[in-house]
């Protein structure tokens, strides 16, 4: 039997904004995924609970602004611990010049706002 | 029967209608599209007086500033003054958004709407380490009094109405207190003041959470704490906005965004007359904070039945004679979440439409969302477009020349009737759960909205919904038109400030404004009245929030 894809999905520092990470969230649970939602977190937390949960991808949402200081630190803290192999994915109000910097710094995928549902999954799928 | 109608006249519409409907429409339709509201109700091809004939005129519907105002709060609405021009504002470093509000004011806006950064809508200074990502973002950064010092530096508070949105509680009791302890430092007298505080404790605990939320019982009694202390000091001042437009947000229905609100004034009504308080005293100064989306009619249909439902509740339920405590007063912002990224100057027209629906529904106050709201925060420019398109609307559409045009269509009088009727079974289920702090605590809030916000997402997916530009009439290699906003640097000036006012401060005044908020909490005394003076010893907001989470301890929601 094929393993079931893990993914932690948090919010960014102090975001507000939780309506685009739960319907994410929703949506990949019900495409067959184990989801473990961690809320707002810092990138230490998020990879400390990523390792524990042995997750196979990290999505981040943020809508604050905030991600061009966070997301990659979260990448660059993986790399730290030796632990490049997890996927690192973003969502949220990202604006689109930042997109090729954040793949540049290891962010895999960035889903911008109007993303539909079923290219998160088939992304996320696609990793498996 | 009402007696605007007579029964056969009814009648004979009635067959009529029913024959039409057969024999002309049926055959040019060929039901294969749905019709309905965006959230759900069935609509008709046709509505006609048929709808409406069981209505009493007077009970129902009334006149502008007569009971039960569905009409409208005023008795001249637009006639006799159009709605304030109130353009939400912040950003980056008090010094920054200082700027921002003196060009608003001389554009001709004619009232403040500050908003606050993430780190202190949740009660953080801005060097937290869980906060330095996000100083100066969503809004301006407020760390102590002289922050907000500066932040009102030159504006003449005594005669400008302030809206600050404080958002949560946890935030409010601190930075509302700056704000009035600042108005007593500039020697203007807390009964001069004029404005509104956000203060809502669903925002807090379930509709922008965030790291170390307080419980929900705490976050309501700070809440609480806040509007007794307006009550007694001042007056003027509108306490609470009962944020429904945020609720809406997160993606709350119609009738949902009005139920959670009117259950959350209830709650508040109710604890504070348990204080001791008369319910004339203070629910006047109650004020409710709703959305424009994308259903044109129902929107409109939501206002009206909104007040008719908080008119009844006040009356009956609380007895309040002051006509002020029986209506409904809001602020209405144009729907964020209906925006797109795709396609941004777009945005134009879709907040213009929601603007309308707004005024059509009786708005006191309304903020247009820039056409950039899905990418940043607004520039100067999508800023002063937004203003314009309100001008444009006051001005030149002449909407403002009677009131409330669409009473007595007979399709936006269903539609209140039917707004009204579901928001009316959503406040028994609540009422029935124990009210809406119990309804936060066990989750079946978040629950509500979650599902609310996924089925809206499936209805965009599956085309149900069209969004012009999202899943239609896109555009490929689509080049963005419009300039982003920075955030200018705030995480350094706000350091460098915090730096300096630390080592100048006195020490043991510190510890003892500390002391005093801990103490209040212990004997569960009023913490609006100990924070006002507090914050004059210069302690900073995040060491305030620090103690009221030792004492009250914290809480994670159950979202997902």
């Amino acid at each position: 039997m094929k393993k079931r894809i893990r993914i932690v999905v948090a919010r960014l520092g102090m975001d507000a904004h939780w309506r685009g990470s739960i319907v994410v969230a929703r949506a990949l649970r019900d495409a067959g995924m184990e989801v473990i939602y961690l809320g707002n977190q810092m990138p230490e937390t998020i990879v400390e609970t990523a390792i524990q949960e042995d997750a196979d991808v990290v999505g981040l949402s943020t809508l604050s602004g905030n991600h061009m200081v966070l997301a990659p630190e979260v990448v660059r803290v993986f790399r730290e611990k030796g632990m490049d192999g997890t996927t690192v994915i973003l969502g949220g109000a990202i604006p689109p010049d930042d997109v090729p910097k954040l793949k540049k710094a290891g962010i895999a995928e960035v889903f911008g706002p109007g993303t539909p549902l079923k290219k998160i999954i088939a992304f996320v799928s696609g990793l498996n | 029967m009402s007696s605007l109608f007579n029964n056969n006249a009814i009648e004979k519409i009635a067959r009529e209608k029913d024959q039409w409907q057969e024999k002309v429409y049926q055959t040019a339709e060929k039901g294969e599209k749905v019709f309905e509201t965006l959230s759900g109700f069935p609509i008709k091809p046709l509505y006609t007086p048929v709808d409406t004939a069981h209505m009493d005129y007077l009970n129902d519907l009334g006149f502008p500033g007569r009971a039960p105002y569905v009409r409208g709060v005023h008795p001249t609405m637009y006639r006799g003054r159009t709605w304030t021009l109130r353009q939400l504002a912040g950003f980056g470093p008090p010094e920054e958004t200082n700027k921002r509000y003196k060009f608003l004011l001389r554009e001709g806006a004619t009232g403040i709407n500050g908003v606050f950064d993430y780190p202190t809508l949740r009660g953080f200074d801005s060097t937290d380490p869980f906060a330095r990502a996000d100083a100066g973002r969503g809004g301006v950064a407020i760390d102590t009094i002289e922050d907000m010092r500066i932040l009102f530096d030159g504006i003449p508070i005594d005669k400008i109405s302030c809206s600050l949105v404080t958002c949560q509680p946890i935030c409010n009791i601190s930075v509302q207190s700056m704000y009035f302890a600042n108005a007593q430092m500039r020697n203007v007298p807390l009964d001069k003041l004029t404005g509104t505080s956000q203060n809502d404790f669903l925002m807090e605990t379930v509709i922008t959470v965030a790291p170390e939320l307080l419980p929900p019982k705490f976050s309501f009694k700070l809440s609480c704490d806040a509007i007794e202390y307006c009550t007694k000091h001042v007056p003027r001042w509108n306490p609470i906005s009962f944020a429904g437009y945020n609720y809406r947000e997160s993606g709350c229905s119609a009738a949902q965004e009005v139920a959670f609100v009117i259950a959350n004034a209830t709650a508040c009504s109710e604890e504070l007359i348990r204080r001791g308080l008369e319910v004339d005293s203070f629910a006047p100064r109650l004020s409710f904070f709703l959305s424009a989306h994308s259903d044109f009619f129902e929107e409109i249909a939501k206002y009206r039945a909104a007040r008719r439902i908080w008119f009844r509740i006040m009356k009956e339920r609380f007895g309040a004679k002051n006509p002020r405590s029986l209506t409904l007063r809001f602020h209405v912002q144009t729907a964020g979440v209906a925006l797109t990224a795709q396609q941004p100057l777009n945005n134009i027209s879709r907040a213009a439409y929601h603007a309308l629906s707004a005024v059509l529904g009786g708005a006191q106050s309304v903020h247009i969302d820039g056409y950039d709201e899905a990418l940043c925060t607004p520039t100067e420019l999508s800023s002063l477009t937004a203003l314009r398109t309100s001008q444009i609307l006051q001005l030149e559409t002449r909407v403002t020349h009677t009131i409330d045009p669409l009473g007595g269509s007979y399709f936006v009088e269903t539609l209140t009737n039917k707004v009204e009727e579901e928001t009316l079974r959503l406040l028994g289920e609540i009422e029935g759960m124990g009210g809406i702090v119990k309804a936060a605590e066990t989750g079946w809030i978040h629950r509500e909205i979650s599902n609310s916000a996924y089925a809206y997402q499936q209805a965009i997916e599956s085309g149900k919904m069209p969004i012009v530009g999202v899943n239609c009439y896109q555009m490929e290699d689509e080049e963005l038109p419009v300039e982003l906003f920075e955030v200018p640097e705030t995480l350094q000036i706000q350091e460098q400030k915090l730096r300096k006012i630390k080592n100048e401060r006195n020490g043991t005044h510190v510890r003892e404004a500390l002391d005093a908020v801990a103490r209040c909490c212990e004997k569960d005394g009023n913490l609006m009245e100990v924070i006002v003076e507090s914050v004059k010893s210069r302690v900073t907001q995040g060491e305030i929030s620090h103690v009221l989470k030792g004492s009250y301890g914290t809480w994670d929601p159950p979202l997902f």
